[in-house]
């Protein structure tokens, strides 16, 4: 999954260069620096695949659609259609057949129509997702050469979307609320599974397509992709984090003198844990460079130097202890396997307990929202004896499927778990 | 009893349906620049008579007020204020509620406003600087940090540039916009040769916005309940400014997000600018004087701009509300015995009304202007509503054409904000657009959802000015420029040239 990102200015005097720039940065997280960014010159649509630097220099334009991303063809749909003097591009959250469709049936209907009523794209759009009821369809935005923006929440509800407004200047939508933010805006609305919103000089409309209108939301999206200053869906990420730390004491045995968690996004479930079990919550290692996102590298060799870059070890506040090592997830296990050589044999801890905020991932996603080779998933393909073995560690412990409900509940969400091989979490 | 009414919108209809209830039994008269059907019914149920006229022509209402002899005349907007009519019409004997020129002028320049607040010290108040010249202007604005840049003058409610600016790596496209529209700015006020300052920079706060309105004799001031417009023109708070789609208020005096103490201070500042004002001007207020307020970290309750008349749409909500008699209140404010009137208000209920505006407004009155509508009042009667015509005519052949601004209000009320607001959207549906062209209006106002963002926000706000006030910093801003000192004014800064 990717992040999407669009801007609106009502008023021509703006030049949202430094916005695409900015508004990208806070989503740099949910990619792995590449960038697509659309805008409208001269009539035309344009889009831009580069650097952030280079793509934000392009939009000079009072409006804008843009992404990042790490896997050209799986994180994003790229798709851009013409029909008589109609030009649109779509930009989805993930690569999906039906977005070929989606934008195919859009054309073939405008092109029969003929006329140049306000709206018009609008209601094309509204028919033909109203006709695919039922089907799994991911968020999208899309940007018109008269100055339109679409966005669309997938109709499973799966990856989120944001509408926030800066004054009476802009609106932007974004995947995090953390863009808005960092754009200076406030948030105005998470959009519905299913919810179309539509952008333009003279209407803002938000319509709801047929079918469900409560989804569930991908449960790494609060367990992994989020920042923790963001807010999905009205859920504060952080507090749920730390609410889930603290749940993992309940399945946790090992006696431990100090827990670490794994930087950045595994630091409130450690918070969460230390404080329900009582022990010192410690800064573990500290990281070199820019922060980089290890899970999303698609290069195993990129993948571990990011690793090791996040991964240096403060010597002194781990050497000698028994540790409680917190991560949101693991998939294959090469980060904590690496993890766990590096507190072994460079620093030399007593006992190294593996707690996992998520239940055991034993699925591929059947939404393709994350990258996930089945045969090359840890917990589908080792009994825990053998993970433990591998890992060289002292214990690994998942949460419970129906601990992690719990929590859902006490947020009132309703999480996709089809990766832990059941169907909902909450 | 005769009343000549001055105005042709939606908030003149307002009044003149709460005129009209009246146990005076009056006979209004409306002088309008256009035919408002909901004006022109009154008037002719009443036994009155609309007239089509210039509103801003004081000889042309003085001709009309000597045709109809009514015992009080009532000016609705502000522009026939400001261009002298109820002086005109004063100085020939009419009694007359609505204030004069030169009262009014704290609505017409907002650096005169602002001005009279610091020299009065009233609480409130906002560090402002005016300019007439473009160069000076466009120079401060760059390095002015986090400001409002506004037309010096009343310009219609819009053409406010409010830019957040927390965000260091932003600087350089907010300056770019802020330039960039003080010259426009100043390029819409040339055609205003009243006025010497064009642009005023002041302060930015943020906070939650509402409306208190009063009524004044010149010594007493009357509060009516406080009512929240809703400014952007689009669902959810976004877009651009208009004179405001909607309004809620009630149950009760305050609404659901500001105290009762704070209600108190608001009318406290507005007593204060009446004094003050009179004493400037040298001249006695008689009529309607609204505060648009937020509730700010800095202050608590905040001036953000005077007007010098009721709200529109904020009076609309009035309608269902106000069981005395209005005629009576407008009469005792003529007659300088406002202090016993006693308002009596239904407190049990809560009232949101909405704007339907055809699309294009507010960016593009043109294109939204001449579309035929059509209303069926029956129905929106039937749900216990009221419909209130605005910016639209209606031509002689029956048929409504908008005029490009706000075309209807609804006004409903109901036991909460959110039923009355589906309420208002079923009203909204018997309008419709008889050439396909959109009409605009927002269902969100009066949502639980907005209710709670707003007291979530006031709750934020209040918690800050209540510090702020423990430590006797309300209204303070403090600046220390190494060297030079500690400064109150935000607006000091060792890059800005003074």
């Amino acid at each position: 999954m990717g992040g999407l990102l669009a801007l609106y200015a009502f008023d021509d005097l703006w030049n949202l260069s430094n916005h695409v720039y900015y508004g990208l940065t806070a989503l740099d997280h949910r990619g792995s620096e590449k960038y697509v960014a659309c805008t409208v010159s001269n009539g035309r649509v344009k889009c831009y695949k580069d650097s952030k630097e280079r793509i934000s220099k392009e939009v000079t334009t009072p409006l804008a659609i843009a992404a990042t991303y790490s896997n050209e063809y799986s994180d994003i749909y790229l798709g851009s259609y013409s029909t008589n003097n109609l030009e649109f591009v779509m930009i989805g959250d993930r690569d999906s057949k039906i977005m070929d469709i989606i934008g195919e049936e859009v054309t073939s209907r405008l092109r029969s129509l003929n006329t140049s009523m306000t709206n018009e794209i609008l209601l094309t759009f509204k028919e033909v997702l109203n006709e695919l009821n039922g089907k799994d369809i991911p968020s999208f935005i899309a940007i018109t050469n008269k100055g339109e923006i679409l966005a669309y929440r997938s109709s499973t509800g799966l990856t989120p979307l944001t509408l926030g407004g800066y004054g009476f200047d802009l609106a932007l939508i974004s995947s995090e609320s953390r863009a808005i933010d960092i754009l200076g805006g406030d948030i105005r609305k998470w959009l519905r599974p299913n919810e179309l919103l539509y952008l333009s000089k003279y209407a803002v409309k938000s319509i709801q397509i047929q079918g469900k209108d409560t989804g569930h939301l991908c449960a790494f999206e609060l367990l992994y992709m989020a920042r923790h200053d963001s807010i999905v869906d009205g859920i504060n990420v952080y507090k749920f984090r730390k609410v889930l730390g603290h749940a993992l004491a309940e399945n946790l045995d090992a006696d431990v003198d100090i827990v670490v968690g794994v930087p950045e996004t595994a630091i409130p479930y450690a918070i969460g844990l230390a404080q329900a079990i009582n022990k010192p919550f410690e800064i573990g290692f500290v990281s070199t460079g820019k922060h980089m996102r290890s899970a999303l590298r698609v290069d195993p060799l990129q993948k571990l130097i990011a690793i090791h870059l996040k991964m240096n070890p403060v010597v002194h506040v781990l050497e000698g202890k028994k540790i409680a090592l917190v991560d949101d997830s693991m998939v294959t296990g090469a980060t904590m396997k690496t993890v766990s050589q590096i507190l072994r044999y460079r620093v030399g801890v007593e006992e190294l307990h593996v707690v996992i905020a998520s239940p055991p991932l034993i699925r591929g996603c059947p939404y393709k929202l994350m990258p996930i080779d089945v045969k090359s998933l840890l917990a589908a393909n080792l009994d825990t004896e053998n993970a433990v073995k591998y890992l060289e560690v002292d214990s690994l412990t998942w949460i419970k499927p129906k601990v992690m409900s719990k929590v859902a509940r006490i947020f009132n969400v309703k999480l996709c778990g089809k990766c832990f091989g059941i169907d909902f979490v909450g | 009893m005769k009343v000549l009414l001055v105005g042709s919108g939606g908030r003149e209809h307002a009044i003149a349906l709460m005129i009209s209830k009246s146990t005076y039994n009056p006979k209004l008269y409306v002088a309008s620049d256009h035919n408002n059907p909901g004006l022109s019914r009154i008037a002719e149920n009443t036994g009155g008579k609309l007239y089509r006229t210039k509103t801003t022509n004081p000889q042309e209402i003085l001709r009309i007020a000597e045709e109809v002899t009514p015992d009080i005349v009532v000016i609705g907007p502000e522009e026939p204020q400001f261009a002298g009519v109820p002086d005109l019409l004063r100085d020939r004997g009419f009694s007359v509620f609505g204030a004069s020129s030169r009262c009014a002028e704290i609505e017409r320049s907002k650096v005169f406003a602002r001005t009279l607040m610091w020299k009065y010290s009233i609480p409130g108040r906002l560090y402002f600087r005016a300019f007439s010249s473009l160069e000076e202007a466009r120079k401060f604005v760059e390095y002015a940090g986090d400001v409002v840049v506004k037309p010096a003058r009343q310009v219609g409610g819009k053409g406010v540039k409010v830019l957040r600016e927390n965000q260091a790596y932003l600087l350089e496209e907010y300056r770019d916009v802020k330039k960039d529209f003080v010259v426009k700015l100043f390029k819409e006020m040339a055609k205003y040769v009243d006025i010497d300052a064009k642009v005023l920079v002041e302060q930015r706060v943020e906070g939650v916005e509402y409306t208190a309105m009063t009524v004044t004799d010149g010594s007493y001031v009357l509060a009516l309940p406080l009512v929240q417009d809703h400014p952007h023109v689009y669902e959810y708070d976004i877009g651009p400014e208009t004179g405001g789609m909607g309004s809620i208020s009630g149950p009760g005096w305050v609404l659901p997000f500001i105290e009762i103490d704070e209600f108190k201070k608001t009318i406290e500042i507005i007593d204060n600018v009446v004094k003050a004002l009179q004493t400037e001007v040298k001249d006695r207020y008689v009529g309607a004087l609204a505060g648009q307020m937020m509730l700010t970290a800095l202050w608590g309750p905040t001036v953000i701009e005077f007007y010098s008349r009721f709200g529109d749409p904020e009076i609309s909500n009035m309608v269902p509300v106000i069981t005395s008699d209005f005629l009576e209140m407008i009469e005792r404010a003529v007659d300088g015995r406002l202090a016993g009137y006693k308002l009596e208000i239904r407190d049990d209920i809560a009232v949101v009304v909405k704007a339907v505006a055809p699309a294009g407004y507010p960016l593009n009155k043109k294109i939204a202007a001449n579309h035929p509508v059509s209303v069926d009042e029956g129905k929106i009667r039937e749900l216990g509503c009221t419909l209130l015509y605005a910016s639209v005519e209606e031509l002689g052949d029956g048929a409504l054409r908008t005029h490009g601004s706000r075309a209807f209000e609804v006004v409903c009320y109901d036991e909460d904000h959110e039923k009355a607001s589906r309420k208002a959207d079923l009203a909204i549906s018997y309008i419709k657009s008889l050439d396909g062209w959109p009409l605009v209006h927002r269902s969100d106002i009066g949502s639980a959802e907005l209710l709670k963002q707003r007291q979530y926000l006031a709750m934020r706000v209040r918690r800050t000015y209540k510090a702020r006030a423990r430590r006797g910093l309300l209204g303070t801003s403090i600046v220390w420029v190494p060297g030079r000192g500690i400064f109150f004014d935000p607006f000091t800064s060792p890059t800005i040239p003074r």
